[in-house]
């Protein structure tokens, strides 16, 4: 049985991948490419932060845990959104410059928020949610 | 359990990073211009006074003014401690520091006394105030991890090498240097380089390298062990040059242990950046990576210093490669990286916006790949310095390039930020929290 910082950290890993095959293939103008790679990308994120804001975070919030940091992780979750968005508008006008610049942005505020979440936030959620863990993954697999 | 509060705020004012990297490279031109104004090579000797004017210009003015600016941005974000008013240490620490680092190099270049009195007072209360601020930052501090270990490392290495620094600049102002100036010399050199600079950018790099090219990260027994020996072998290193027993090979054997660290560090590094997911060209990358391979040759030098036939100026060639090499390469690729980001982010930040510019407007690309050519031509200079006396004038071009370069491209940056901001506050009520 993994944890929920194993599950949620491997699901991070995978979008990290998303975002480098997306990346390159904008960087390398082939767009074509780009496209199918950039729309897997922000389905893996939307999945992701679907996980969470529909399932973790009202949980953690439910089993006492700290909503500070839940609510910190959502502002981010908004500002990352705005930086998909940009991306996708890069991605519709084939634009390589300005998609590797919001990329770039994106990238550091994404690794910072994965840290935070890794470092903190899900270790506390495995702590608060230690008895309804199996069930809370459970839920999260199918959303 | 303890975790560290997730909380933005905690980042500092813009102002508060961005002072001291905006003054760094004034600091590399002036070095240009302490080296140019020498009639001689400046390299051939590593004691003439305008080589240690031109090393102190870098060293403090650059290196120095870089890491403590970048230290009030790490603090509260890696560890989760701001400095203690920050707005207050910042300013007290930025005037002494460069006032400090402005009169030292003229003291050293203009053989001033008068100068080097004024200048030790105020770089003792520039480090004393930044070492104490730094301290309480770590002991407030929630997160227990190896980046932590590491920079406190480097701050008691930095406490111990600014004594020998201060004893050093009074001993020439008031022409009393003891024989022993030479150990406190090297001993002061062993610290600040080995312990101050080499184990900060150790700490950091356990975050900065897995983050921007998706790496794996370092393993975990080494991000234990890797700190906390380097500053033992360090530690050793010190005693035996202060204490100087009959026992060379003892001296070999303690620096061959510092040296196969920092290999191991750099081979760690370069293994890491080699199997990063993101493959796209990044010049914070390329300049990570001439630093990583620039300590490696330092460290395979280092080693094989005994072993070689007595050939002048190998040791300047190590510093060389270290500083300049390691150090500064490491500092310009993480500068052209943080910089942006934090205009992006002191803009963005407080809620969605939209016109703030993407961090590739805020630098553009093509000048970090200019400065990085730059810097390995300069590199390339300065390490047939020693021995050509055109290489010496070519290193000092070299250093006013970049530092004009870098000039532009901070200032450009600050400008960005200021237009954005005014932009926003006409159209967005209240942009900025």
């Amino acid at each position: 049985m993994s944890t929920i910082a194993e599950f949620m950290r491997a699901d991070h890993h995978f979008c990290d991948e998303a975002f480098a095959l997306a990346e390159q293939a904008a960087l390398d103008n082939n767009w074509e490419e780009a496209e199918i790679r950039f729309n897997h990308f922000r389905e893996d994120m939307a999945r992701h932060f679907r996980m969470e804001e529909s399932e973790l975070f009202p949980t953690l919030i439910a089993g006492n845990g700290p909503a500070g940091p839940v609510q910190v992780m959502r502002m981010e979750h908004a500002q990352m959104n705005a930086l998909i968005e940009q991306m996708s508008g890069a991605v519709k006008h084939r634009d390589a410059q300005e998609y590797g610049g919001v990329a770039e942005t994106l990238l550091i505020v994404m690794q910072q928020h994965n840290l935070k979440e890794e470092q903190m936030l899900y270790p506390m959620a495995d702590h608060f949610l230690t008895a309804q863990r199996e069930t809370l993954l459970g839920r999260m697999r199918q959303v | 359990m303890k975790t560290v509060p997730l909380n933005t705020d905690q980042a500092p004012p813009i102002s508060v990073p961005l002072r001291f990297f905006a003054v760094a490279p004034l600091f590399l031109i002036l070095a240009a211009l302490v080296l140019l104004s020498d009639s001689d090579n400046p390299f051939a000797d590593p004691h003439m006074p305008a080589l240690l004017a031109a090393t102190h210009c870098i060293t403090l003015g650059f290196m120095a003014t870089v890491m403590v600016g970048a230290m009030q941005q790490i603090l509260p974000v890696v560890i989760g401690s701001p400095m203690p008013a920050s707005r207050l240490t910042a300013r007290f620490v930025f005037l002494s520091l460069i006032s400090g680092a402005l009169l030292l190099p003229a003291g050293f270049a203009l053989g001033q006394p008068l100068l080097l009195n004024f200048a030790w007072p105020l770089l003792l209360l520039a480090f004393l105030g930044f070492i104490v601020a730094s301290l309480l930052s770590l002991a407030r501090s929630p997160a227990h991890n190896a980046t932590r270990t590491a920079i406190l490392l480097s701050l008691l290495a930095l406490g111990a090498a600014v004594v020998p620094g201060i004893l050093l600049a009074y001993g020439y102002a008031t022409g009393t240097l003891s024989p022993d100036a030479g150990r406190l010399a090297a001993a002061h050199v062993a610290l600040m380089l080995g312990g101050w600079v080499l184990l900060l950018i150790v700490g950091v790099s356990y975050q900065v390298v897995p983050m921007f090219q998706l790496t794996p990260s370092y393993p975990k027994w080494l991000t234990v062990a890797l700190a906390p020996a380097l500053f033992a072998a360090l530690l050793l290193n010190v005693l035996l040059l202060l204490f100087q027993p009959d026992a060379a090979w003892l001296s070999v054997v303690a620096q061959s242990l510092f040296w196969m660290l920092c290999g191991c560090f750099a081979v760690a590094t370069l293994v890491l950046q080699g199997r990063r997911r993101r493959r796209v060209a990044d010049a914070t990358l390329s300049f990570f990576r001439l630093g990583m391979a620039a300590l490696l040759c330092a460290a395979l030098l280092a080693i094989a210093l005994p072993l070689l036939p007595v050939v002048d100026h190998l040791e300047t060639l190590l510093a060389i490669l270290f500083l300049l090499g390691f150090a500064m390469s490491v500092m310009h690729g993480m500068l052209y990286k943080i910089v942006p980001f934090l205009v992006w982010f002191h803009l963005f930040r407080g809620g969605v916006k939209s016109g703030v510019p993407n961090m590739k407007e805020i630098i553009p690309e093509p000048w970090m790949w200019r400065h990085l050519w730059l810097h390995r031509a300069t590199l390339l200079a300065a390490l047939c310095a020693p021995w050509w006396g055109a290489a010496a004038r070519l290193t000092a071009l070299g250093f006013l390039l970049q530092g004009l370069l870098l000039a532009y491209a901070l200032f450009a940056a600050i400008s960005v930020y200021r237009r954005t901001l005014a932009r926003l506050e006409q159209t967005q009520p209240n942009p900025i929290a």
